[in-house]
């Protein structure tokens, strides 16, 4: 369970920022931890972390709660039992460096234009389609791909400059 | 503006979800094939990745760990060949029974359910939660079921997990109401002609929630419901209309 004690308090956070329900928000955390324990097929960790796989399950998996939908197709990435807990064991610095990247990922998220900002967590949190995003915000569908683009394009900027994202 | 610089502004959409199927299938496809929209997918993709980092961590209730390791064990004993000619005799579905009787096989069923826990999670201990054997899954033997609570019991949530080759199931609870003073909880396992068999009964933790042992096959029923009855036995049929209730299978 080390796994679970390391990232259990990030998983549980992300449900609960989407689904705002702490029933269903452990429904999908143990769902995405099973996932890992009982369906590790194969990893390639040049691919992503085994946090990011983790988190963007229980993303989706919340997302998909929230909008009633099926079991997704999304491609997510498959982790070998073994692969997982060494991962977990060869970062004695983890927490240091996983602090100062949410430092950082705060400060570049708190530093975008406030519609760009919107634009980002309604989809990436909220699950809304961007022509739903149009709808709600009142703006062109065009403004909101601008929005969208222009943010992640600054989020990348400002974490590569930190050497935290390399591209 | 060409096709390219259409699809290349709907990156970042697509990269966050926010495209319907079609659209997400087109962008895929165009991305496959295009260099420069596959670098910036690249980054934004991992930009997007960083977003989480953005929520405040939350400490979840000291029962999803628990929740997770039964949860974990029981998908762990599906990968676990099965023992060979298991004694089922015991175990065969009850039907109605005067109310003493059901109380003296619930007790005996308790029992059994304890040992099968107990040695499910002996298992996990010594085994590993990871299970690094090379042993190839053979037939899935666990299946998951969800009861969703209605009316009074709307914010209630079952998940049922028929560990089919220990004739047992466990029933996690969560989002249940307090109970008046000497109610419990019944658990029934019905027919497909609707017949209602008790199989538990229970009285959940403050949080709402209890995992609940059911020491029975789930074959031959087709729902699993739960009603509040007089305590602490539970009562021979339900004396109310289910609020929360599933169908198994």
């Amino acid at each position: 369970m080390e796994l679970y004690d390391r990232y259990a308090g990030l998983a549980y956070a992300v449900a609960m920022r989407v689904l705002g329900d702490p029933g269903r928000s452990e429904d999908v955390v143990q769902e995405a931890f099973l996932k890992i324990w009982t369906n590790a097929a194969s990893f390639d960790p040049k691919k992503g972390s085994l946090r990011t796989w983790l988190i963007t399950a229980v993303r989706n998996r919340s997302i998909d709660y929230l909008r009633g939908r099926g079991a997704h197709e999304r491609q997510e990435l498959e982790l070998q039992p073994e692969l997982v807990e060494s991962s977990i064991r060869s970062d004695p610095w983890h927490e240091v460096s996983l602090s100062l990247e949410r430092m950082a990922v705060r400060e570049a998220v708190g530093s975008l234009p406030a519609e760009q900002r919107q634009a980002v967590q309604l989809a990436y949190f909220g699950g809304y389609s961007q022509v739903e995003i149009a709808d709600m915000t009142h703006v062109p569908l065009g403004t909101v791909k601008g929005r969208m683009r222009l943010a992640l394009e600054k989020l990348s900027s400002y974490l590569q400059g930190r050497g935290l994202i390399n591209v | 503006m060409s096709d390219h610089e259409e699809l290349e502004g709907t990156v970042a959409a697509w990269v966050l979800g926010a495209l319907d199927a079609n659209e997400a299938e087109s962008i895929r496809v165009h991305v496959e094939g295009c260099a420069t929209c596959r670098q910036t997918a690249v980054r934004f993709r991992r930009a997007a990745d960083s977003l989480p980092l953005e929520v405040e961590e939350v400490v979840p209730p000291a029962r999803l760990r628990e929740r997770i390791l039964i949860a974990a064990t029981a998908a762990r004993s599906s990968t676990v060949p099965s023992a060979p000619a298991r004694k089922r005799a015991a175990l065969a579905p009850r039907r109605w029974k005067p109310v003493a009787t059901v109380q003296l096989g619930r007790l005996t069923a308790f029992a059994a359910a304890a040992t099968v826990l107990l040695a499910l999670l002996i298992g996990l201990v010594v085994g590993g939660l990871l299970g690094r054997g090379s042993v190839s899954p053979p037939a899935p033997q666990v299946a998951r079921f969800t009861l969703v609570g209605h009316g009074a019991l709307a914010a209630a949530h079952g998940t049922v997990i028929d560990l089919k080759s220990d004739g047992v199931t466990l029933v996690d609870f969560s989002g249940l109401p307090a109970l008046n003073k000497g109610k419990v909880y019944e658990v029934w396992l019905i027919t497909p002609g609707g017949h209602p068999d008790s199989a538990a009964v229970f009285v959940p933790d403050s949080n709402g929630s209890k995992v609940v042992l059911v020491n029975m096959p789930l074959k031959g029923y087709s729902q699993m419901a739960v009603t509040a009855e007089d305590g602490p036995d539970g009562s021979a049929a339900p004396t109310q209309q289910p609020q929360l209730y599933g169908a198994l299978g």
